[in-house]
């Protein structure tokens, strides 16, 4: 833990520019783990065998958990779970496109191309956040973090399984070819990125999480007899797609699925979302 | 070549590990087994596996149920009462000793390793 | 080894009395598969006309309570399978497909469609808590794999009758509107719940063996009445009104007496044929889900065959 930089402090204590850097980093963040777990839920009782459909929703479940984790830090400045979520319009949500994508029916390929990518950038993501000068989240990276291995060991194995035949391979490939572009959205900059680094709430810039990523994810999908439209230098082939939505901007798969979620919501008008679990600053 | 041995008491529980033997096959770590594993305990049957075909995953490299609060998983959290029906009573007096037994393992993994160190620096009991 | 005669199996019959190891004759081994393939595809189906509800629950924390409760009916699914495997008669795979292709059979308040959030708590409470009544008898079933099941499923089971009881709580004493909603939702779905043992033990056709191998403890009616002892109480407490019909009249001994005339035994005997249209629906749409997976299956069985699949370390991504 870096204790030598001068730390940001409490929520109530953040000076304006300080709490919209935060919130810039932790919305993405908290909606992006969300709207993952989302589409994965998708798999259950859908997935190809019972074993996996276990594993997977667990996985989901994971996910969701930090990202009520998150959006409690942002209810630390005043939001609740129902302006963040449930009465949140499309466009207050800042998750990268990749992850609201829908699923094809039966492409499994996709949700385990998908994973990979994302669990690769989510843990690079979760150590540059682990000496945050935030003291808020730095509390909370370790325990999400603690649950990332599990998430990564998933993606390679079944990765390496699918590929081992061809049309398996084929079906990853399409997949890989349709979500790269979609996963470059993970590494998109906000107009807040500077101050997010400058104020070390982030200790390392997208920039460079993108190049280390890079680095990790092309050898591993290349030696697996896929081709990828980057290279571990660097150099990126294919462009950002025009919705990246980390700057409120979201494909038409979008406000389907959030009207889709919020349904039960909306027609008994609760007005406040039922809550059975501890408070994260009590558990 | 090492077979493991799980030993069932009774008909109808459970086989569990008690051990293992060296031998050549699957007959004779059989035999083996039944008198070096059942020769005294009260067995109604025993297991052999080979130790190769065991795969295993432990504490130290996975989180087993996760670091994140699961509490939605748990009967315990749903403030209804559970003594209306004899079997949900049963049912969460099973989780809460699960839910005890995991936060004692937890807190124990932790004591451990301070006692350990403890030991190291002479102060262990 | 022998195969074992019917009559010393009745004799022997008795708490996971028999396993895997015991030659047994081939009518105990159908009929137990028989009742645990009918147990298993309801784990499926229960959770396949829940599943939308994942979705569809209104907060982050119903969102994770629903998710792990289909889970579970998944594990419970895997289990139960295993331990009619274990019968010898019919593989996993083979009563999936069963299943899918509409000659696997499954409990009757499954067939019906569920679409609103406040219709969850008839089969979280009061389907899964007649389930789980009758799965506690089940622990002393003389098929020791399907008593060890059992015992996994009723540890946990406790949070899903709890978690529908949490949901029904919650929204018979919310708003008026609420009230109202789960109250129309009890009323159309409670003559189901009460079909859910099905019809009286005289005419149930496989009943008679069943019970004498040791594999069912209780009978239908008994479990009928077990569970209106328990739950008809707390549909009162809750505020719900039961129907006019059908009628239930209550003994001077505390036993309740369900007018049997009143209950729609046509569309029972159709829903256990599979065909009721609905279910019909749930069947079929299922299968297409399970089709659009079969290539990953495939890809599996062929596992070892290539050179990818083992994982050589490399760098931490």
């Amino acid at each position: 833990m870096s204790t030598e930089t001068t730390g940001l402090g409490t929520p109530e204590s953040l000076t304006d520019a300080e709490r919209e850097a935060v919130e810039a980093e932790l919305r993405p963040l908290a909606d992006g783990e969300f709207v993952l777990a989302e589409r994965y839920t998708e798999w259950q009782v859908q997935a190809p065998t019972l074993e996996s459909d276990l594993a997977i929703s667990n996985i989901a479940q994971d996910e969701l958990g930090h990202a009520r984790l998150w959006y409690d830090l942002l209810e630390d400045f005043g939001y609740t779970e129902a302006d963040l979520i449930w009465e949140a319009s499309p466009g207050e949500f800042r998750h990268p496109t990749l992850v609201e994508l829908p699923f094809a029916e039966g492409d499994w390929a996709d949700a385990i191309v998908r994973g990979y990518l994302y669990d690769a950038y989510e843990s690079r993501h979760l150590h540059a956040l682990e000496g945050t000068s935030y003291p808020r989240i730095a509390d909370r990276v370790g325990k999400v973090l603690a649950e990332e291995d599990y998430h990564t060991q998933h993606a390679r194995n079944w990765l390496s399984r699918l590929c081992d035949d061809e049309p398996g391979r084929e079906r990853v490939q399409n997949a890989l070819d349709r979500l790269f572009p979609y996963a470059l959205t993970l590494f998109a900059e906000t107009e807040h990125e500077d101050a997010i680094v400058e104020m070390r709430i982030r200790t390392e810039s997208l920039a460079a999480m993108r190049g280390e990523w890079l680095e990790v994810v092309v050898p591993r999908l290349e030696s697996l007899g896929l081709s990828v439209p980057a290279s571990e230098d660097g150099e990126v082939l294919v462009d950002l797609p025009d919705q990246v939505g980390k700057d409120g901007s979201h494909t038409e798969h979008w406000p389907e699925l959030l009207e889709e979620f919020t349904r039960t919501y909306r027609k008994l008008e609760l007005g406040e979302p039922p809550r059975l679990l501890e408070d994260p600053n009590e558990a | 070549m090492i077979w493991e041995v799980f030993r069932q008491e009774q008909r109808g529980k459970y086989h569990t590990h008690c051990g293992n033997v060296h031998a050549p096959d699957k007959e004779m770590a059989l035999m083996f087994a039944q008198i070096q594993h059942g020769r005294r305990r009260p067995t109604h049957s025993l297991w052999v596996t080979p130790r190769d075909e065991i795969g295993e995953v432990d504490a130290e490299e996975t989180r087993f149920g996760g670091t994140t609060d699961k509490s939605y998983r748990w009967a315990s959290t749903f403030n209804t009462d559970e003594d209306f029906a004899a079997e949900i009573a049963a049912s969460q007096r099973e989780q809460e000793a699960a839910e005890r037994e995991r936060a004692e393992q937890d807190g124990g993994a932790e004591r451990g390793s301070d006692a350990e160190q403890g030991a190291e620096e002479g102060e262990s009991a | 080894m022998v195969t074992m005669d019917i009559d010393t199996l009745t004799e022997r019959a008795g708490p996971r009395q028999f396993g895997p190891k015991d030659d047994l004759p081939e009518e105990y081994r159908k009929a137990a598969t028989r009742m645990i393939q009918f147990h298993a595809n309801s784990e499926i189906m229960g959770a396949y006309l829940e599943r939308p509800f994942i979705r569809q629950a209104p907060s982050l924390d119903r969102k994770l309570a629903f998710s792990a409760k289909v889970q579970d009916e998944i594990g419970h699914g895997q289990l139960l399978y295993r331990a009619a495997e274990s019968l010898g008669i019919k593989t996993r795979e083979q009563m999936l497909d069963e299943l899918a292709n509409g000659e696997g059979k499954f409990l009757n308040c499954f067939h019906y469609p569920m679409t609103e959030w406040w219709e969850t708590p008839m089969i979280g409470f009061f389907v899964d808590g007649a389930a789980m009544r009758r799965q506690a008898t089940l622990k002393k079933t003389s098929w020791e794999p399907y008593a060890h099941a059992m015992d996994k499923i009723c540890f946990e089971e406790g949070f899903h009758i709890k978690h529908g009881e949490s949901i029904l709580r919650e929204l018979a004493t919310g708003s008026r509107k609420e009230q109202k909603l789960v109250q129309e939702a009890f009323e159309e779905w409670w003559p189901r719940i009460l079909q859910f043992f099905g019809p009286t033990d005289d005419q149930s056709t496989h009943h008679d063996f069943a019970s004498a191998v040791g594999l069912k403890t209780m009978g239908n009616d008994e479990l009928r009445q077990s569970f209106l002892n328990a739950y008809l109480p707390k549909a009162r407490k809750y505020g719900l009104e039961l129907p006019e019909y059908p009628r239930i009249n209550e003994g001077e001994n505390g036993r309740y007496e369900v007018v049997e005339d009143d209950l729609d035994w046509d569309e029972f005997w159709q829903i256990a044929k599979n065909d009721f249209e609905p279910g019909r629906q749930q069947i079929d749409s299922r299968r297409a889900a399970r089709e659009a997976v079969a290539w990953v299956r495939e890809s599996m069985e062929t596992l070892g065959s290539g050179s990818n699949n083992t994982d050589t370390p490399q760098a931490a991504d």
